[in-house]
């Protein structure tokens, strides 16, 4: 296209409408020319290929992603997604809100694992002002941490069998999740965007009702989630659309900065929990789950024996777990020490890291957010080309982007 | 009071309301007109005039039928979806709109009637707007053959079955109409996924029939399933086993059901073929889908599993323990005696029903007892009418054990459809090339084999 | 994995055909309400001790600690000299709505820094009794105690939302809601002119054509500077073959339009120099 990008043309969609840049009918080459080598190379179309858009508003994008998809008869040959459909300007408003209000802001980027996304910064904020966060704090933290891990392991294996189909496996991960969705609303009053973590702590105590809601919910821990096992687990048709799909090797993923299950998947064993750790992981008992293949349906099976781990891990939080306060004594306005802070945790989508720095007053002066779902995103540029449409779903699937954490 | 009431009711109730008493009226009419025997010379002498026998006025009848009888299955088997799905998902699906929700879906129907009907930028407008009306066309004309039950088919064509497939094919032109005229990439890879689908599926459907063919001597659907008669293991689906579960899978892909809906997946492309449609156009699709799924679930029957035919003979068994029931009723003895009686009788029916609400709610209004009655009455009359249908006409029985059947193997689809993801294109036309034919091919020669050994054997 | 294919998928499709036979998970929702845990924080409400207090200590820290500033409150400090954001809790409710029009910068009544009168509430307590304290009545209540006291006044109003139990928040919306409803006491002279057809037979229309045009303004409204309104009157039928004309409640015999006129303008001129009455 080298028509002069300032002409006003009619619009074709409203023939009453002038617009600077209209949308071709014939391809999604942008009208002006290629600025760097990847557009170039993106966007020459050889014959026979085309682009199509799998548009942000696309059911099976998880949330609003737009990828950009050359392909060739239904082959894909090159990948080009594209973010900040989603993009809220967090950590901008971070930087204008009080080091307590962050907590709120953050909560909605990992919105399905809300606990971790709130827990970082807290525990960035913490580190800067030198708090000691008191143990039973710390057990509450893990407790609410894993069960959220659970709830969110178990709509990724619900969206996985969608994109792929079918329909069932996702009411089941549902209901699993509404059971655990309605015990963290006994503790912390709200089902999706707790608003729980507390820097120095958490927000309230363990009350009576999650207690008896927790003790019925281990009477049978995960029970539809073992549904959709068998459901998923030893389909013909499933094991043949993920089974090596998306395979990627040790260096490969080490080299895409992937984390979380894609990495352990490929036969990594990086769990930050036990990396770097953090809270009360050092006392507790448990393994971290590898698997060597590398393809989706590694990627899958890891995500049902973290699910296991985590369930492993509630129980022994609920036998160790102290009595005291659940949170530090902290004045109300809080001016942490001028400095940065590193902060990272073990998020169902991989490693959840904040940067913080501040300058000594009450907004933070930076907090950059390293969301997983961001860096696990890039690879799918990697692993696509060569398969065809409806295995860009499955992998993307299978790596599980949340796009509010992709977008902040 | 009354022109209060008529003011509270909304526009339908006010187009429903005289709409049926006006009909009861008719109907009572009509009645009155038989017993006194003035509808018979009436009846007679408009058939003559106008020669309501002749060939085209019959056609238009039998096409108007084959339309009227198309439509509500399609409702019926999109509530059978909405609800069998939801069971199976541990929830309750629609269940406000009607009695357990069973209107839901043909609100869904007056719904898509009642959307903006547009076409998009650049389409080809006569293509875009033919092609929903070939794709419905397809599986209704499927209808035409289909022996519903002794002595009720359309047309008893000696090629039905040739017939039938053909008119599958017609499915397949109207598919690529609709992805190649909506001017939309989506589109366009839906329709090609379509039609690769289907053209390859229909070998296997084809070859799998061929064995049944080869053991019933006939082409034509009637005779298939008279060749079928005796008893229950004398069906086609113990006969040519292979053949059955081949020619099953080849139908669910026909019908671009799950596991092989790639043409619709709605993960993926969207919509496929349909993405550009909405309004009664996307309706068209929606109701060809349902009325295909009956059709192929029909023509398993029929061809497998007996058709009309009943597994045991149930007239034997009452007969066996000893229940004798003659049917044969003759009205007209009656007399006089018979307009009192179709006075009176009913009233006292719909007040013995209503008595025992009326009396155990403490509350109900007499005349909302009286309505209950009413409505039992109904369900009663239309259940003993059914039996007394059952019992004297094979036609019912017949029709009724096909229609059973046929809904099985729908729940059947609809069970797969809740349960199982989706297949590749890729994986798709692999398993039908290498997998079904070659299937489909041995069975073929092992049929014709054993057909001419048994006989030489015989000879 | 399986040596038969096929078999995953029947293992699959038994699982579901059980599953359809078994309890559901949907809850009803209209028939069944499930329970909200109590540290719900949905319910954007103001709570009640067991004593029937308010909670709220308006500390203001909810609204100091909100990141998106959605709270404000508002009322007069306690020794009544100046108007804050901060208040007695009771006024929260009246203060929210106000709140959208504090930020564009606009004037609000403030009706707070009037200090409430004390009101005798015999007559309200009457009329509570009467009504069987239901809130559901609201508007016969407001419209009785209306008639009662010639406004409605704030400590009327707080007296109902005790009495009735409805959020004040909810009573000054149908109070203002209405347009009979009066939250201040009424100023000036009335001139109330009925308009059934005999009444209009009789004259009314030109009265009240030339009550418009001489106080320049409509019917329902009032002058420009507040001395005199104009409002609709019923007769109920019982216009003695005259169009019904009341000033101030007294039934007027000289309904000429000129008459009507001249008085209206001696009324206005007679409230011009002191200002509004």
């Amino acid at each position: 296209m080298t028509a002069d990008p300032r002409t006003r043309v009619r619009s074709l969609d409203d023939p009453q409408l002038f617009v600077e840049t209209p949308a071709t009918i014939y391809d999604a080459v942008p009208p002006y020319p290629p600025s760097t080598e990847r557009e170039a190379e993106f966007y020459t179309l050889r014959d026979g290929e085309m682009l199509i858009n799998l548009g942000p508003q696309h059911p099976s994008t998880h949330g609003v992603l737009r990828v950009v998809l050359k392909i060739d008869g239904e082959r894909v040959v090159d990948l080009d997604p594209v973010l900040g459909y989603l993009h809220r300007g967090v950590e901008k408003i971070c930087e204008n809100s009080d080091w307590h209000m962050v907590v709120s802001h953050c909560d909605p980027l990992e919105y399905i694992a809300a606990m971790f996304s709130e827990l970082v910064p807290v525990m960035a904020a913490e580190q800067l002002l030198d708090v000691t966060v008191p143990r039973r704090a710390e057990y509450i933290r893990v407790l609410a941490c894993e069960l959220n891990r659970i709830a969110s392991h178990a709509l990724f294996i619900g969206w996985l069998a969608l994109d792929l189909g079918g329909l069932t496996p996702i009411l089941y991960g549902f209901i699993e999740r509404d059971e655990i969705v309605e015990m963290l609303a006994a503790l912390t009053g709200q089902r999706l965007l707790f608003n729980y973590m507390r820097i120095g702590g958490v927000n309230g105590d363990l009350n009576h009702e999650f207690m008896s809601r927790l003790g019925d919910w281990m009477g049978h821990a995960a029970r539809h989630v073992n549904d959709s096992q068998t459901l998923i687990n030893e389909n013909e048709i499933f094991v043949k659309r993920t089974r090596g799909l998306g395979r990627i090797d040790r260096e490969t993923a080490l080299r895409m900065c992937l984390t979380g299950p894609p990495l352990r998947a490929t036969g990594v064993p990086y769990d930050v929990r036990r990396a770097h750790p953090y809270g009360v992981y050092p006392e507790l008992e448990f393994e971290i789950p590898v698997r060597e293949e590398g393809d989706s349906y590694a990627r899958y099976m890891l995500h049902l024996d973290e699910i296991r781990q985590s369930i492993h891990i509630i129980d022994q939080v609920l036998h160790q777990m102290p009595d005291g306060p659940v949170t530090a004594k902290l004045p109300r306005l809080l001016r942490p020490r001028p400095g940065r802070a590193f902060a990272a945790i073990e998020s169902p989508r991989g490693q959840y890291a904040v940067y913080a720095m501040s300058d000594g007053s009450d907004q933070p002066f930076r907090l950059r957010i390293h969301d997983p779902s961001y860096f696990n995103l890039q690879s799918v540029g990697l692993l696509t080309p060569g398969h065809l449409i409806a295995d860009t779903m499955a992998i993307m699937a299978s790596l599980d982007p949340i796009m509010g954490g992709v977008d902040k | 009071m009354l022109t209060r009431s008529w003011s509270r009711l909304t526009l339908a109730g006010k187009v429903v309301l005289p709409l049926v008493a006006v009909l009861g009226g008719l109907t009572a009419l009509l009645m009155l007109g038989v017993v006194l025997g003035i509808v018979q010379p009436i009846t007679a002498f408009l058939v003559e005039t106008l020669s309501l026998n002749g060939g085209l006025v019959r056609f238009v009848v039998a096409a108007l039928a084959v339309l009227l009888f198309a439509i509500p299955t399609a409702f019926i088997i999109g509530f059978l979806e909405l609800k069998v799905i939801a069971f199976m998902n541990l929830r309750l699906g629609p269940n406000r709109v009607g009695p357990w929700g069973a209107l839901s879906a043909a609100f869904h129907g007056f719904k898509i009637l009642a959307k903006e009907d547009f076409t998009p930028t650049g389409a080809d407008v006569p293509v875009f707007t033919l092609a929903p009306v070939i794709v419905f066309l397809a599986p209704v004309l499927g209808f035409l053959v289909l022996p519903f039950a002794p002595g009720l088919f359309g047309q008893d064509m000696n090629l039905a079955v040739l017939y039938f497939f053909a008119m599958s094919g017609l499915g397949v032109v109207g598919l690529i109409m609709a992805g190649w005229s909506s001017f939309n990439k989506y589109s366009l890879l839906g329709a090609l996924r379509a039609a690769a689908q289907i053209i390859s599926y229909e070998i296997p459907l084809t070859l799998s029939v061929v064995g049944v063919i080869m053991l019933a001597g006939t082409l034509s659907l009637n005779g298939i399933v008279l060749q079928q008669a005796g008893s229950f293991l004398d069906w086609f689906a113990f006969r040519q086993p292979l053949g059955f579960v081949i020619f099953f899978i080849a139908a669910t892909a026909e019908g671009n059901r799950t596991p092989f809906d790639l043409s619709e997946a709605d993960s993926e492309i969207v919509a496929g073929y349909a993405t550009e449609y909405s309004g009664m156009r996307f309706g068209f699709f929606y109701f060809a889908e349902y009325v295909n799924v009956f059709l192929l679930s029909a023509l398993t029957v029929v061809l497998f599993l007996g058709g009309w035919l009943a597994p045991f003979d149930l007239g034997g068994v009452l007969h066996q323990i000893g229940v004798a029931f003659d049917p044969r009723l003759d009205p007209g003895s009656l007399g006089i005696g018979l307009l009192i009686g179709l006075l009176v009788v009913p009233l006292l029916i719909i007040i013995g029903l209503a008595v025992p609400f009326w009396l155990a709610k403490p509350g109900l209004a007499f005349w909302k007892a009286l309505i209950i009655g009413f409505l039992l009455f109904n369900v009663l009359a239309a259940g003993a009418v059914l039996l007394w249908a059952v019992a004297s006409f094979e036609v019912v029985q017949g029709l009724l054990w096909f229609m059973a059947k046929t809904y099985a193997f729908v729940v059947i689809l609809v069970w797969m459809r809740a349960t199982l993801p989706r297949v590749r294109i890729d994986q798709l036309m692999g398993f039908a090339w290498k997998w079904l034919i070659p299937a489909a091919l041995l069975n073929l020669f092992v049929t014709a084999l054993a057909v001419v050994v048994v006989d030489a054997v015989t000879r | 994995m399986n040596l038969i294919p096929g078999v995953g998928i029947i293992k699959g499709m038994a699982l579901t055909l059980l599953r359809m036979f078994q309890a559901k998970a949907t809850v009803q929702y209209p028939e069944v309400v499930q329970d909200i845990s109590p540290r719900h924080r949905g319910r954007l409400q103001l709570l009640y001790d067991e004593y029937g207090a308010l909670k709220c200590e308006t500390c203001f820290q909810c609204a100091q600690a909100c990141p998106i500033e959605c709270i404000d409150m508002g009322g007069v400090d306690t020794k009544d000299r100046f108007h804050v954001h901060w208040g007695p809790a009771e006024q929260y409710g009246e203060r929210r709505e106000e709140s959208a029009l504090r930020r564009s910068g606009r004037p609000v009544p403030d009706r707070t820094s009037e200090p409430f009168a004390t009101l005798d509430t015999a007559a309200l307590d009457r009329i509570l009794a009467a009504e069987d304290h239901d809130p559901r009545r609201m508007l016969t209540i407001l419209e009785r105690t209306q008639e009662a006291y010639g406004y409605l006044p704030v400590a009327a109003l707080k007296h109902i939302s005790h009495g009735t139990g409805a959020w004040y928040a909810e009573i000054y919306g149908t109070a203002s809601f209405y347009g009979h409803l009066r939250l201040e006491p009424a100023t000036g002279h009335v001139f109330a002119v009925c308009r059934c057809p005999a009444c209009t037979f009789r004259g009314a229309g030109r009265a009240v054509a030339a009550l418009e045009a001489a106080l320049s303004t409509t019917m329902g409204a009032s002058s420009p500077e507040g001395a005199v309104r104009l409002v609709p009157a019923e007769c109920h039928g019982a216009s003695p073959g005259r169009a019904l004309v009341t000033l101030d409640g007294e039934v007027r015999h000289d309904i000429a339009p000129e008459a009507l006129a001249r008085q209206a303008i001696q009324l206005r001129a007679a409230h011009g120099p002191e200002g509004r009455a």
